[in-house]
């Protein structure tokens, strides 16, 4: 049998989640400039408060999603609101905002565990009610499919989000450089709590989608925020085209090179990609 | 110079804390010695988050029960029993700084645990030089035999496990040429290594071994690899979080052989998550003469009637170490050497516990079980 359709597709599933990861991660990136890892544990939010209203509160699965990607877009907000504008505003060094954010992440990591138990969820309902759908000799769910096109709805979201509108534009403006677009009338600090909103939502849309496809638990966020990273510096950090581009990359390097090798080199070759990025070619494939 | 003013009553303020907290630790040590009501402290490690998460709450319960009981007879010796407990997440450096504080700040003579291989593991050489007794519940990789004088397992080494599993595949199913699947832990690959050998001599052919990172919940290209070289069954060493996810992904692809995991598959979540996709599936697990007894006092205590693996021993661990605190006092050095003496008979995990001069349990006894309608039940 052949195992090259099924490879492929392998590879798109996994790029199109690592993509929902970067196209947040990316956003706030542009618009802060320091490594939100908060952004891995707000996925796991996306999840669980997902969990919480289709399935403890038995609401419409839709309303659902809708709930808890805003929910989780007002955990980033108030994230944002909290801890990192504050240390801005005292010019803390984007080294203290990182470890601030290690230390949200930690915290609301370990505050799912006790709300909720560590216990790993499944959000779909077993096997064989998913629709299995078949191409070449090769097999994708429908959660699958879900899952790709909402990375590329989402991304072309935000294309348009970024080179269409106001907001879009101040998003640009601050990425290029902060201190500019204060003196030219942006509000910096509003514009960047939404950059948290919206970045944290698409992490969160990702995490009912990755809940779907596998299973939720607390320390979910990790593995994906550190892939998300992969993905955004190979791809060209802060760049959305990057990420995306990067996602995929990454996807298809880490799904093919354990194709003549065994699996459990899957991180190795992920994490040497990264490595060999940063050695050769540190602004990523997207040059700014 | 504002700066460094606010340093300076910065350490003030820390310095008057520790002081005072010193003098009122001293206050209250000086009285509780002389009558000796001080609870007699042991440390506890398992993974509370995280991976196998679910064996580590679920022990836990356990002990709570056991301590509860032992303090309502009287504690030990009129003193009460106390368990520090503590996460190991199922990971080596987390386990390492949980026993770290255990046996540095806590000054414990005894950790119960770690659940994990990569756990106990991990601290295994802290402990034995510190001469901290280390008593697992659950870790069950075949260097942990080898790790030292103080280092104690009621919980069987894989040697047994794998070999045994090896056996049930090629003799009682008759299945000679398989695929593995194994998570990278201590765990999965002490049992993978020691299945491959048996498997091997037996005249089976592993025709395909695939592993994974322990936190990767994406085996789709694994499992792709397996179903190309077309096995007769598949030997899957994954935990609970894992597992789940990895069988479902194999009925999506289409690899329709049958699962044989481990003693860790015998947690009835993943049963009832995977839902048909478990259909058949086989696992090897420790026979536990669990009594009816035990099995109400942990429905009472958890809300369900799970019991997972381990669970009966971490509860047999606790009552077997009070027994010996009782008899010779809370002395690292005594504590050891009482335990490769003792024999505890009328146990939730096993007939009779006695340990053999390298810490481990002394026979191990193995059943199958197959899981039909979304539950395990022994096979036959």
């Amino acid at each position: 049998m052949d195992i090259l359709p099924q490879l492929i597709i392998n590879s798109i599933i996994a790029g199109a989640i690592y993509t929902l990861i970067a196209l947040g991660f990316n956003l706030i990136y542009g618009a802060t400039k320091f490594f939100n890892l908060a952004h891995g544990v707000v996925v796991a939010i996306g999840g669980y408060s997902f969990f919480y209203f289709a399935k403890t509160l038995g609401l419409n699965i839709y309303v659902a999603v809708i709930i808890g990607v805003l929910l989780v877009g007002f955990v980033g907000y108030g994230l944002n609101k909290l801890v990192y504008l504050p240390l801005r505003k005292r010019k803390a060094s984007n080294m203290v905002l990182l470890v601030a954010s290690l230390g949200a992440f930690t915290a609301l990591q370990a505050i799912i565990a006790i709300l909720f138990t560590s216990q790993f969820k499944t959000l779909s309902h077993g096997v064989g009610i998913q629709r299995i759908f078949e191409f070449f000799c090769g097999v994708i769910t429908q959660t699958q499919i879900i899952i790709i096109l909402t990375a590329i709805l989402v991304m072309v979201g935000l294309v348009l989000l970024l080179y269409k509108t106001h907001l879009g534009k101040a998003v640009r403006a601050i990425s290029d450089d902060e201190e500019m677009a204060r003196i030219v009338g942006i509000n910096t600090n509003k514009v960047i709590g939404y950059t948290f909103f919206i970045g944290s939502a698409i992490a969160g849309l990702a995490g009912i989608l990755v809940g779907f496809d596998t299973g939720i638990e607390p320390t979910m966020g990790l593995s994906l925020l550190l892939k998300g990273v992969i993905a955004s510096i190979v791809g060209g950090i802060g760049n959305i085209y990057g990420g995306v581009l990067g996602a995929f990359l990454l996807g298809f390097v880490e799904n093919f090179g354990i194709w003549k090798i065994s699996g459990e080199w899957k991180d190795v070759i992920a994490f040497a990609l990264l490595i060999v990025f940063l050695i050769f070619r540190p602004k990523g494939i997207m040059n700014k | 110079m504002d700066k460094s003013k606010k340093w300076v009553i910065g350490i003030f303020v820390v310095a008057i804390i520790a002081v005072a907290y010193s003098i009122s630790k001293m206050d209250s040590l000086g009285p509780s010695q002389q009558v000796s009501i001080e609870p007699i402290k042991i440390g506890f490690i398992g993974p509370l988050t995280g991976d196998a998460a679910n064996i580590g709450q679920n022990s836990r319960a356990a002990v709570e029960i056991a301590v509860k009981e032992i303090n309502q007879d009287g504690g030990i010796g009129n003193r009460p029993f106390e368990i520090i407990y503590e996460d190991g997440q199922c990971t080596g450096n987390v386990a390492s700084n949980a026993a770290n504080k255990l046996i540095n700040v806590d000054k414990v003579s005894l950790i119960l645990g770690g659940a994990c291989s990569g756990e106990t593991s991990s601290f295994a050489g802290m402990a034995e030089q510190s001469k901290t007794v280390v008593l697992s519940y659950c870790s069950s990789a075949p260097e942990i035999s080898q790790a030292g004088d103080y280092i104690f397992r009621n919980y069987p080494s894989d040697l047994y496990q794998g070999s045994f599993s090896a056996e049930y595949i090629y003799n009682k199913l008759g299945k000679k040429k398989i695929a593995i699947l194994y998570g990278k832990s201590s765990w999965g690959n002490g049992v993978k290594d020691v299945f491959v050998q048996r498997f091997n001599e037996l005249g089976g052919t592993i025709i395909a071994t695939e592993g994974y990172e322990q936190t990767s919940r994406d085996l789709r290209t694994q499992l792709t690899k397996i179903k190309s070289v077309n096995p007769e069954l598949v030997y899957f060493l994954g935990y609970t979080e894992a597992s789940i996810p990895g069988m479902k992904q194999a009925r999506e692809i289409g690899l329709d052989v049958s699962f044989f995991g481990g003693d860790v598959w015998d947690d009835s979540k993943i049963w009832t998550d995977v839902g048909s996709a478990g259909e058949g599936a086989m696992y090897s697990v420790v026979y536990a003469p669990l009594n009816s007894d035990f099995k109400a006092k942990m429905k009472n205590s958890v809300g369900s009637d799970e019991i997972t693996i381990c669970t009966p021993q971490a509860y047999d661990a606790v009552k077997l170490i009070a027994k010996v605190i009782e008899k010779v006092g809370t002395d690292a050095e005594a504590i050891k050497n009482e335990l490769y003496k003792t024999s505890y008979t009328g146990g939730v995990s096993a007939s009779e516990i006695t340990f053999d001069s390298n810490g481990d349990p002394v026979g191990a006894n193995f059943i199958v079980k197959v899981v039909r309608n979304g539950e395990a039940i022994e096979a036959k």
